[in-house]
């Protein structure tokens, strides 16, 4: 088995539009949520985690004609990445080198968009590039025409555990020795009025706080009521760890584990049994007790449900350790990025790990004997050692991914 | 079909950044990469721009001058139809 480094990151998401002055935020405390300025009129949940982006600052009017906002953020975090990475890569590898990406909703502006046309305005002009648009591979696609990369192209779409199911088979193949070099990562964009009016409908979404709207999303807090939707995207470049080292490269950080599991029980509601097997599973896979894990970075979506169900399965996974073990949702600050959620938590673990500053877990003031773990509430953590750090991404359906990360 | 090319080139070198220079009534579609469904998009835009409903999506025209001429042929016919009808 190979080692797995990650020498590449690149990121678009709220509170930065760069991993570091992300990550800067986080630690900081300085959420991303806010209340959208459009479409407010006709949501009763108007609070979401938006993206300061505009794609004709990355591209060329008719290539933006042709992308979806998911696909523009997708790709810009690719570039970041392979920027980041400082590859040059042979023809060779090229052909080896693919793509493996997470979105839940894909190009859901653009289908709301066709709708709006045929339903509303009741005309039958379509925009000729829809279905380009608004397939679910079109952002991993765009991706591997801008770098010529030929090697599988593939997009997982398994709702909030997308992108890091994308990333955790990306490592199989660079561990296992098909290719030496994957881009992998996620991305979603999923602040239109029908995703939005389609999530309010399911009677998830946190409600707005009354005094600071920037507060709405209370992981692990007894008065939690919800998650708030977020957009953004985030990219890899998984490396073979010789490789890297031939070239000299910088790395961030080493993908060391991952879990995968399914609930198989309801479409909604998580078990301990699934979240736990998972966990289990990466820490089998990364070869190291419950005890070496220093830091969680918690699916933590602010539900009820969730944030009670995830801190059973930590302590049954964990024991005695689940009472030391740093615990916490950054969710708090730049919201719940559903398909790229695990992507963008990565960056975030990857950089406490490096930068031994654990971001904590914001608007975390009422405790639940429910949510009874270290949850770093509310000012971040500074000085720590953190060897090993984990991951979690738990989704509907019952998917379960979990990533163990090593500091470099 | 002056004023419909004008119009015309002035959507091209908006929305695909075309130089204007590139853009003349014998100039091939595909010598300026629009494809089919460039064409399509263009004809819908111009169908707004001169409140007139196209019957192609462009198939078969070659050149600039095609869809121009063929825009212009749709005003004519919307602008005349009192002709035909003959009350």
């Amino acid at each position: 088995m190979r080692r797995v480094a990650v020498t590449g990151m690149g990121l678009i998401a709220p509170c930065g539009n760069d991993p570091e002055e992300f990550f800067a935020n986080l630690a900081a405390g300085r959420s991303g949520v806010g209340i959208l300025k459009e479409h407010s009129s006709r949501l009763s949940t108007r609070i979401a985690a938006a993206v300061s982006f505009d794609g004709s600052a990355h591209f060329p009017a008719p290539r933006l004609r042709m992308l979806d906002r998911v696909s523009q953020l997708a790709l810009v975090a690719a570039r970041q990445a392979l920027r980041d990475s400082a590859l040059e890569l042979s023809d060779d590898e090229r052909a080896t080198t693919g793509v493996f990406l997470g979105t839940g909703m894909g190009g859901s502006a653009t289908t709301d968009e066709g709708y709006e046309t045929l339903y509303k305005e009741s005309s039958d002009r379509i925009k000729p590039y829809t279905v380009l648009m608004a397939m679910n591979n079109a952002a991993a696609s765009w991706i591997g025409i801008d770098h010529a990369l030929s090697g599988p192209n593939l997009t997982f779409s398994t709702a909030c555990s997308s992108s890091a199911v994308a990333i955790g088979e990306a490592w199989l193949r660079v561990r296992g020795g098909a290719a030496p070099v994957m881009l992998a990562g996620g991305a979603e964009a999923p602040l239109t009025l029908g995703t939005l009016k389609a999530w309010e409908a399911l009677r998830t979404l946190a409600s707005e706080d009354p005094a600071d709207p920037s507060a709405s999303c209370k992981p692990f807090s007894k008065d939690r009521s919800g998650l708030v939707l977020g957009e953004g995207a985030a990219v890899f470049v998984l490396e073979d760890w010789e490789h890297a080292a031939r070239r000299g490269a910088a790395v961030h950080g080493e993908i060391v584990g991952y879990g995968l599991s399914t609930d198989g029980a309801h479409i909604t509601r998580p078990t301990v049994d699934g979240q736990a097997r998972a966990m289990q599973l990466a820490l089998e896979s990364a070869g190291v007790p419950p005890d070496a894990i220093a830091y969680i970075n918690a699916h933590g979506t602010a539900t009820l449900q969730n944030d009670a169900v995830e801190t059973a399965a930590i302590r049954r996974v964990f024991g005695a350790h689940a009472d030391r073990v740093a615990v916490s949702s950054t969710k708090s600050m730049h919201g719940h990025l559903l398909g790229a959620a695990g992507a963008v938590e990565l960056v975030a673990t990857l950089l406490a790990a490096r930068t031994g500053t654990i971001p904590p877990t914001l608007n975390l003031r009422n405790e639940d004997p429910e949510c009874d773990l270290d949850y770093v509430p509310n000012v971040a953590r500074h000085g720590q050692d953190i060897e090993l750090a984990m991951t979690s991404s738990f989704a509907f359906g019952g998917t379960n991914a979990v990533l163990v990360c090593r500091r470099a | 079909m002056t004023t419909t090319f004008e119009t015309m080139k002035s959507i091209i070198v908006k929305d695909y950044e075309l130089a204007p220079e590139r853009l003349t009534p014998g100039t091939p579609l595909a010598d300026i990469e629009l494809d089919s469904l460039a064409v399509t998009e263009l004809i819908f835009a111009l169908e707004d721009e001169f409140g007139v409903e196209a019957k192609t999506n462009g198939q078969g025209m070659q050149t600039l001058g095609d869809i121009a001429a063929y825009i212009d042929q749709l005003i004519a016919q919307r602008d005349a139809p009192s002709a035909r009808t003959g009350s």
